[in-house]
């Protein structure tokens, strides 16, 4: 199921704090919304759930608007960033959940196991919901979403208050839970590994606005902007007084195509390569060498140029 | 202490007529505080709007105001010379409905709006994105915050049952009418009957404790 926003502006205190000339989610895809604290994610996310009063524009599921009727509230299930439970256990939280979306009895006890099995919560159900870990929770929270089946199907921040153990494990799970609850999926993040592993599809929000939008591939190979392409994991330098924008890895040592001297600050021997720490003016870089070769020493000047796949920027 | 017991085994009309007394004019004010207070705390909970610290804080104050100011401020409301002195309610159970009701409103207030702002800010709108209407919602709001809700109905009615300050300024004690457990222990031990104040007293208690027995046991049996 589409899901489309039209010249959206999402006002609060007198403030905008969202603004989006137009942006669609394709039946079947996964975006991530990306993009750095207090971009406007959660809001954007808030607004297609039907959460948010807009003050201009509106939001279309499945071609209806979304929140105001009861209709297009039943096609989005969402999935907070903190994972809220009420008293009793887990399967009673699953249950309400199926429960309010007036699922039949008989059919909430299969969805329920389903959902908890494809989580990996199956052992959890009779455990009181509000004494899980922060992994636990968030699985749960996971399950409740996907338990409804709704067609469009929105997760704030799924693995926020996640310990980097569970956290790992999590994420390698989640595409595949994911393709086996088929629902145009859009989630939040501000983690950029968190965005390129589970989504397809990426819109990149910083400061309220769309910078860019798209397949997640073109969308990393031509950031339009210097704090897209920062977000986007690039390193901005400035050569003969224009930005140039170089994903990681991308630092040669030499001579090459727009080379640039780099003042060496600190080599750390990583054991399989040198990680290597300097700046360009007042820009920070990083790059990494082979351990063979013999290290540059601290404080000296080194000449690199980028690959191929730096792009150059405008401002 | 022997005849306060003898006077509880043999206990009379009137000390039943002021048990019965006690117990129905401080229950209903304490209703009437819920049905105004249980709403009002819960909108100062979740409502984000202009003044509400200064409402938060006037319901705070209330929590801690003297009864006896509460009973003064309402005897120059319902007194003959008073604005609402022609309604005629000065010396009646429904004036002391009403100056309890005063007293355990901001308790109830407070209380509920402590337990609702203790449940996570974004649980309606879970509830909501779920599908649950309005009514819905509130119902299972309020079973979250029960614990809080039914502190709140119990300090009302604790605040209530045992002033003697409102009631004896409104309702005046008047024998087989106004008179309830509290004014009858001032008077009783103004006259030197200390036996009958104490087993008014006791019986004071045992009233309090019993309904607090039984908000309890609702409250704990449904934790979890």
């Amino acid at each position: 199921m589409d899901v489309s926003v039209t010249d959206l502006a999402v006002t609060k205190n007198g403030r905008t704090i969202l603004q989006v000339p137009g942006l669609r989610f394709p039946r079947g895809s996964t975006t991530a919304i990306f993009g750095p604290n207090g971009a406007g994610k959660t809001t954007l996310l808030r607004t297609i759930a039907g959460l948010e009063r807009v003050e201009r524009g509106e939001v279309r599921v499945g071609g209806l608007p979304a929140g105001r009727e009861p209709l297009a509230r039943g096609l989005v299930g969402m999935a907070f960033q903190k994972a809220m439970f009420l008293r009793g256990s887990v399967r009673r939280n699953l249950d309400l959940a199926l429960r309010l979306r007036k699922v039949p009895a008989l059919e909430r006890r299969t969805r329920l196991e389903e959902a908890a099995a494809e989580c990996g919560i199956a052992s959890l159900l009779e455990r009181p919901a509000r004494e899980l870990s922060g992994g636990e929770a968030q699985r749960v929270n996971l399950a409740r979403v996907l338990g409804l089946r709704a067609p469009v199907t929105l997760l704030d921040e799924p693995l926020a208050g996640v310990d980097r153990i569970a956290r790992t494990q999590f994420l390698s799970e989640l595409p595949g839970v994911l393709a086996r609850f088929p629902a145009t999926t859009i989630l939040v993040t501000h983690d950029r590994e968190e965005a390129f592993r589970l989504a397809d599809r990426l819109v990149v929000l910083i400061d309220g606005q769309v910078r860019a939008a798209g397949i997640k591939g073109f969308v990393y190979a031509h950031p339009p902007d210097r704090a897209t392409a920062e977000l986007l994991g690039y390193t901005a330098v400035v050569v003969d007084g224009r930005v140039l924008a170089i994903p990681p890895g991308s630092l040669r040592v030499g001579n090459g195509p727009l080379p640039f001297m780099v003042e060496v600050e600190r080599v750390i021997d990583m054991g399989n390569h040198l990680h290597v720490l300097g700046t360009v003016g007042e820009q920070r870089v990083d790059f990494r060498l082979p351990s063979r070769v013999a290290p540059p020493e601290e404080g000296s000047t080194l000449r690199v140029h980028a690959g191929a796949d730096a792009v150059m920027l405008d401002g | 202490m022997g005849d306060a017991v003898r006077l509880l085994l043999n206990a009379d009309a009137e000390l039943f007529g002021i048990v019965a007394r006690t117990l129905v004019i401080s229950s209903v004010a304490t209703l009437l505080a819920m049905l105004v207070g249980i709403p009002i705390g819960y909108a100062l909970a979740r409502g984000r709007f202009r003044g509400r610290t200064m409402v938060l804080s006037a319901v705070n104050t209330g929590m801690g105001m003297p009864p006896i100011v509460i009973g003064l401020l309402v005897w120059l409301l319902l007194s003959r010379s008073g604005p609402f002195g022609s309604l005629g309610l000065i010396y009646t159970r429904e004036a002391m409905v009403l100056a309890q009701f005063l007293i355990a409103t901001p308790l109830v207030v407070g209380f509920t709006a402590a337990s609702i702002q203790s449940l996570p800010p974004e649980l309606p709108d879970l509830l909501y994105s779920l599908g649950a209407g309005r009514l819905r919602r509130l119902w299972i709001i309020a079973g979250e915050a029960q614990l809080g809700l039914l502190a709140a109905i119990m300090a009302g009615f604790g605040a209530v049952i045992s002033e003697v300050g409102a009631s004896m300024t409104v309702g005046g004690n008047l024998r087989g009418s106004t008179r309830v457990l509290t004014t009858a222990i001032v008077t009783e031990t103004g006259r030197g009957n200390l036996s009958f104040a104490l087993a008014l007293g006791v019986m004071l208690l045992a009233l309090a404790f019993a309904v607090n027995i039984l908000l309890t046991r609702i409250q704990q049996r449904q934790r979890g």
